[in-house]
């Protein structure tokens, strides 16, 4: 079965490159560096880790995008056919999709039993507005659907060829993303420095356990945006670099669908944590 | 020759322009705003969190269904995020039937 190759492939693409397995090593060595409480170990992980992913995506800045239908022939036969990278990506999500529930769920499971807590964790939860700043991370809400919509006139971009926009609209999802990261840093420094609202305890009487499990449930959705802007970052620079073309572009469809999931977790955190 | 491949490539292209990007954005933001200012209506405390449940999970819906193109995606992806959401009804269901029972 004929994939659709991109047009002046002549050869066959080598595909091979030795830095996932050094990215792999280094994840190894860092999680026993966890289990054993060994820092030394944690940060040998986290530098081979890092010099392998670096090496990885030097060596594919300096070439163009390709599309790679590896795991897709395997399965054609029965199912239609999706790149094994968008597979791979879905799958991902699904696994985020649980991680976020996990988080949200035990903050609600808290949220639930704050009477049965025990002496050291009495208290109401906060209302809508009482802490949070809700207007303002209105605001912060707003800009991530605006960089949704970016992104995604982005990828058309590409599609239709057309690099100028390709690059505006990379750039632009990308300082919008830097500005939500700005904003929510504020947000943090004046909620814990300006309120009180530290992973201990919490202004006006409320529940000590709302600070914790508000900078848990935010700081994770902020830590996947912040690999998100550095995902972008990195797109941006290679679309800049001319490294992607009307039938090569499929990282910037998979940056994208990151990008919009992440956007999606924010939709229910913020009817969870700021309006409920 | 040239002329052919083309036209040929710029079937998929004409199809994801037309496709509602700044109509599901201008819908996107309509409801936020309405979320922000549902408190003033004045409703009960419940009715008021199920309709800012359901506003986020039409919010959710759109962005999936036509940023992460799951619309223009064979079904069978879909499958996918559901299997994790399937995960996020048990957990659902486990939390609501402990915690009515403290």
């Amino acid at each position: 079965m004929a994939h659709p190759e991109p047009a002046g492939h002549e050869e066959e693409e080598h595909h091979g490159s030795p830095w996932p397995v050094i990215i792999a090593v280094g994840m190894g060595v860092g999680y026993v560096g966890i289990v054993t409480v060994s820092i030394p170990m944690l940060l040998a992980g986290v530098v081979i880790f890092g010099g392998g992913a670096g090496g990885w995506i030097h060596q594919d800045m300096q070439r163009p995008s390709s599309a790679f239908y590896g795991l897709a022939a395997a399965v054609e036969s029965r199912l239609p056919q999706v790149s094994a990278r968008k597979l791979g990506i879905w799958l991902f999500l699904a696994t985020e999709i649980m991680f976020f529930s996990a988080i949200i769920g035990a903050s609600w499971t808290l949220r639930l039993r704050t009477t049965t807590l025990g002496d050291a964790f009495q208290g109401p939860w906060a209302q809508p507005g009482e802490i949070l700043n809700v207007p303002l991370t209105g605001l912060n809400t707003f800009i991530l659907i605006c960089s949704s919509l970016t992104m995604v006139e982005a990828l058309a971009a590409v599609e239709r060829g057309d690099q100028r926009k390709l690059r505006i609209f990379l750039l632009t999802t990308l300082l919008l993303g830097i500005t939500f990261l700005s904003i929510q840093a504020f947000e943090y420094q004046h909620l814990y420095f300006g309120e009180g609202l530290t992973f201990k305890s919490a202004p006006f009487g409320v529940n000590p356990l709302y600070g914790p499990t508000f900078f848990a449930q935010t700081g994770v959705h902020g830590s996947h945006v912040t690999a998100g802007v550095l995902a972008m970052a990195y797109i941006t620079r290679k679309a800049f670099k001319g490294g992607f073309t009307k039938e090569n572009h499929e990282a910037v469809e998979l940056v994208g669908l990151y990008w919009h999931f992440v956007d999606v977790v924010w939709i229910f955190l913020f009817t969870i944590v700021y309006l409920i | 020759m040239a002329t052919a491949t083309a036209t040929e490539t710029a079937g998929p292209h004409e199809e994801s322009r037309k496709r509602p990007y700044v109509v599901v954005f201008a819908i996107l933001a309509v409801v936020t705003l309405a979320e922000l200012n549902v408190y003033s209506l004045g409703i009960p405390h419940l009715e008021t969190i199920t309709i800012l449940v359901v506003l986020a999970t039409i919010k959710a819906s759109l962005v999936v269904a036509y940023y992460m193109h799951l619309r223009y995606e064979p079904r069978w992806i879909a499958l996918i995020p559901l299997g994790g959401l399937a995960l996020v009804a048990v957990l659902v269901a486990a939390l609501t039937a402990t915690s009515a029972h403290p």
